[in-house]
């Protein structure tokens, strides 16, 4: 065989092997990676639905656990400065509704609280239970 | 351990640079057809055959030593497994396989002894093993300190390819073609003589552009892992660096020698004269060839140190320049003038000296004359003093946490001498407030701080005050003339006039998890209350009532009480409700830092999206303006057309 035509096959077999590895590798790995990620999604979901899964709990609804500061207090709002809540929220101030009216009970304009949340989305989470820290 | 490793680098660094440049300089000469060239072809591909063994033998020694350095081991070097995790569980194990992968196809390629007396298989062979060689010294880029930068990294690391295959060009054509011109130079290698002067014209053009993109990229890659002078002469890696431009200045003069005298005379009538000439340049090129061998030594040396701009560098000279001294002796700026004016002259004559042809030596000589005049008349007044530590990097950040501690330790041991407020007190000694004080380098004020002034009376702090208490203090001085030049800091922002640094303080609200100051940089405008109750509760209910507005357009309000209490968002009251964050933590160290800037029970102060205070209300309550003349320095604040970069969270 002629070395031109070696070294043709030499390089045709550099890019080829390059080519099949991205498409076998390469590929593979950043599906994998996008797997993985939405099975910890999906997971996260799952856990956060069984939590909410107490009595009078509807379907799709998730509960999620929040820390925060306690900083106006009306019978149908409450607004908290939290932490990050995992899943729903950065950490900021939000205007949360709180189940029911009386749930507030003795907590006070910055108190420190933890609580909890359900509902299906942000919008209509609803605060179920509420404590000081 | 590290000479080992030094010397297996450079051998593996060097093999693979000669390799690219041997199949390069075949394939510039070009087929070859005389005996001796034909000999010279042969002797240049068994070179490269021992070249790859050694490339690939070196590169073995050194995963060996690298693996041993890493696992702090030297029996590591001898296990198999810790070989195997060096190799396939790093970035630089992977790059190496392929590599030598490489090497191995290149060294199966070159160990077929084909029939490349066709001109087109020739071409081929040469050209194959060009591409291998080319490919595998092309990806040291890959593990290099240039892999290490981010952003950026792909720029860098194309610059870095660019440098290596320059190098393998320059260096490995240097070291081919002497060989030739030896062959060529001799009574017996006459037949190849013409062959010889072609190469060697060829390789002249060659090796100009591969000189001037080795000379491009190595300024981008000192711009990019030496940043600054202080890198370039008080690390190991920049007076490496210096070391290599040392020993490259005489090999551009041989270049130059033989492109401008010795490759004309090459193409002289007489024979002799031509024989004469190419054996100049066998010495010359050979003469090139081992100083780029050193050059080589060098840059393997700098792979092996900690890059420039990582590294903490130590000022090696008693002086430096500086440019600020024209700011504070007026004086001195006619001579700088004169003397800038002169050397620029100079510059502009040697310039000329290479383009004249008649009289170039006394316009040469004049200029270096005008060039030396006016670096003695306008350097002088710019020296001031150094000392090592001059560029070191502070310990701490420009934090208020570390402007209170300083202004304690500032209190207990500095305030008998300087005075509370750092002017002196009466003694003649240097205003801790002024301009000049805050324009030298925090690294200059630290060596005081530790060493003392011996000559002022001044005592060294450095066995009564741990390190990063000397930072502390320096970051409070840094305050302290930042303070003074607050005063000129009003109600009205100035428009492209950022330079008040906010120092960074904690936001810790409740037991909630604490942000920061700079969290907010890039992001949203910062509005820092300072209050204090009774007195301050009508504002707080005005800037409780209008924070959605300030907070549509990107302000966020930070409200400090002066007096610290796990009770300060309850004291504020229900109604309004107050939304913005209240801090409950750490209240101390931001009253006493913002105080410098604002005294009085209230202070607000804004701070705009890069992190520099750019307006300040000063005093009481009564004197606060309005929320409509905050938002309209705000939207001042946000017309602005080039805002300043971020500043840096250390002090310069």
């Amino acid at each position: 065989m002629p070395v031109w035509q070696v070294a043709l096959v030499l390089n045709l077999t550099f890019a080829v092997g390059l080519g099949l590895g991205y498409a076998g590798w390469g590929r593979r790995a950043e599906a994998l990676d996008r797997e993985f990620d939405a099975a910890r999604a999906q997971v996260e979901r799952l856990e956060r639905e069984r939590a909410a899964c107490a009595p009078g709990g509807r379907a799709g609804e998730q509960q999620w656990e929040g820390r925060g500061v306690v900083r106006a207090v009306y019978p149908r709002l409450l607004i908290i400065t939290h932490e990050e809540i995992r899943g729903l929220l950065p950490a900021r101030t939000t205007s949360f509704r709180p189940a029911s009216p009386t749930l507030p009970g003795t907590i006070r304009v910055g108190d420190p609280i933890r609580f909890s949340l359900r509902g299906t989305l942000a919008d209509d989470a609803a605060v179920v239970a509420i404590e000081r820290w | 351990m590290r000479a080992l490793l030094l010397t297996a680098l450079w051998s593996h660094l060097a093999s693979s640079v000669l390799l690219v440049g041997a199949f390069f300089m075949l394939l510039l000469a070009g087929p070859p057809r005389a005996t001796t060239a034909r000999r010279w072809d042969g002797t240049v591909v068994a070179g490269a055959r021992l070249l790859v063994l050694v490339a690939l033998g070196s590169g073995i020694v050194w995963l060996l030593v690298r693996t041993a350095v890493f696992e702090n081991r030297p029996h590591a070097a001898l296990e198999p497994r810790a070989v195997w995790h060096a190799v396939l569980d790093t970035w630089p194990g992977l790059v190496w396989l392929a590599r030598h992968g490489l090497l191995v196809v290149l060294a199966a390629f070159l160990a077929i002894r084909a029939n490349v007396a066709d001109s087109r298989n020739w071409i081929a062979a040469r050209g194959e093993a060009l591409v291998l060689a080319m490919l595998a010294l092309a990806l040291v880029s890959g593990s290099s300190h240039a892999a290490a930068i981010t952003p950026g990294t792909l720029s860098a690391v194309a610059v870095d390819v660019a440098h290596l295959l320059g190098t393998g060009v320059w260096l490995g054509g240097l070291v081919a073609l002497a060989p030739l011109l030896r062959a060529a130079s001799r009574e017996a290698g006459a037949d190849a003589r013409p062959y010889a002067v072609l190469a060697a014209r060829r390789f002249s053009r060659a090796a100009l552009i591969a000189m001037l993109l080795l000379m491009a990229s190595g300024v981008m890659n000192a711009l990019a892992q030496v940043e600054s002078i202080a890198g370039l002469a008080g690390t190991t890696h920049g007076r490496l660096l210096l070391a290599k431009l040392a020993v490259l200045a005489p090999i551009l003069v041989l270049a130059a020698v033989n492109r401008t005298r010795i490759l004309p005379a090459l193409s002289a009538p007489d024979a002799t004269v031509g024989r004469s000439a190419m054996r100049r340049l066998t010495a010359f090129v050979g003469l090139e060839a081992v100083l780029a061998l050193v050059l080589l030594a060098l840059a393997a040396a700098m792979t092996l140190t900690t890059p420039a701009r990582h590294g903490e560098p130590v000022w090696p000279l008693p002086f430096r320049l500086s440019p600020d001294v024209l700011r504070d002796v007026p004086a001195t700026r006619w001579r700088a003038l004169l003397g800038s004016q002169l050397a620029i002259a100079g510059v502009v004559a040697l310039i000329a000296s290479l383009v004249v042809r008649r009289r170039r030596a006394p316009v040469l000589a004049g200029a270096l004359a005008l060039v030396a005049v006016g670096a003695g008349v306008g350097l002088p007044p710019l020296v001031v003093d150094a000392y090592p530590t001059t560029y070191k990097r502070p310990l701490v950040t420009y934090h208020a946490g570390s402007i209170a501690s300083g202004m304690a330790t500032y209190r207990e041991h500095c305030a008998a001498c300087h005075g509370a407020t750092g002017a002196g007190d009466g003694r003649p000694l240097p205003d801790l407030r002024s301009a000049p004080t805050s324009r030298r380098h925090a690294g200059e004020l630290f060596w005081l701080v530790s060493r003392g002034g011996p000559g002022h009376g001044m005592p060294a702090f450095e066995g009564r005050l741990s390190e990063a208490q000397r930072w502390h203090v320096i970051n409070f001085i840094r305050a302290l003339g930042a303070a003074e030049g607050s005063k000129t800091i009003g109600r009205q922002v100035e428009l492209d006039r950022a330079w008040l640094i906010a120092p960074d303080f904690t936001v810790a609200v409740g037991p909630l998890a604490p942000g920061a100051l700079r969290d907010h940089r890039g992001r949203r405008l910062v509005l820092l209350v300072l209050y204090t109750l009774p007195d301050s509760r009508a504002r707080m209910t005005e800037l409780a009532r209008s924070y959605d507005v300030l907070s549509v357009i990107g302000v966020e309000i930070v409200a400090v009480p002066t007096h610290a209490s796990p009770e300060a968002i309850a004291e504020l009251g229900a109604s309004p409700p107050v939304l913005f964050p209240i801090v409950t933590d750490g209240n101390a160290d931001i009253v006493e830092t913002y105080r410098m800037f604002a005294p009085g029970p209230h202070a607000e102060l804004l701070i705009d999206r890069q992190g520099y205070i750019r307006a300040i209300w000063r005093g009481e309550t009564g004197r606060m303006p309005q929320a409509s003349a905050v938002q309209a320095q705000v939207e001042k604040l946000n017309e602005e057309k080039s805002p300043p970069p971020f500043p840096d969270d250390h002090v310069h």
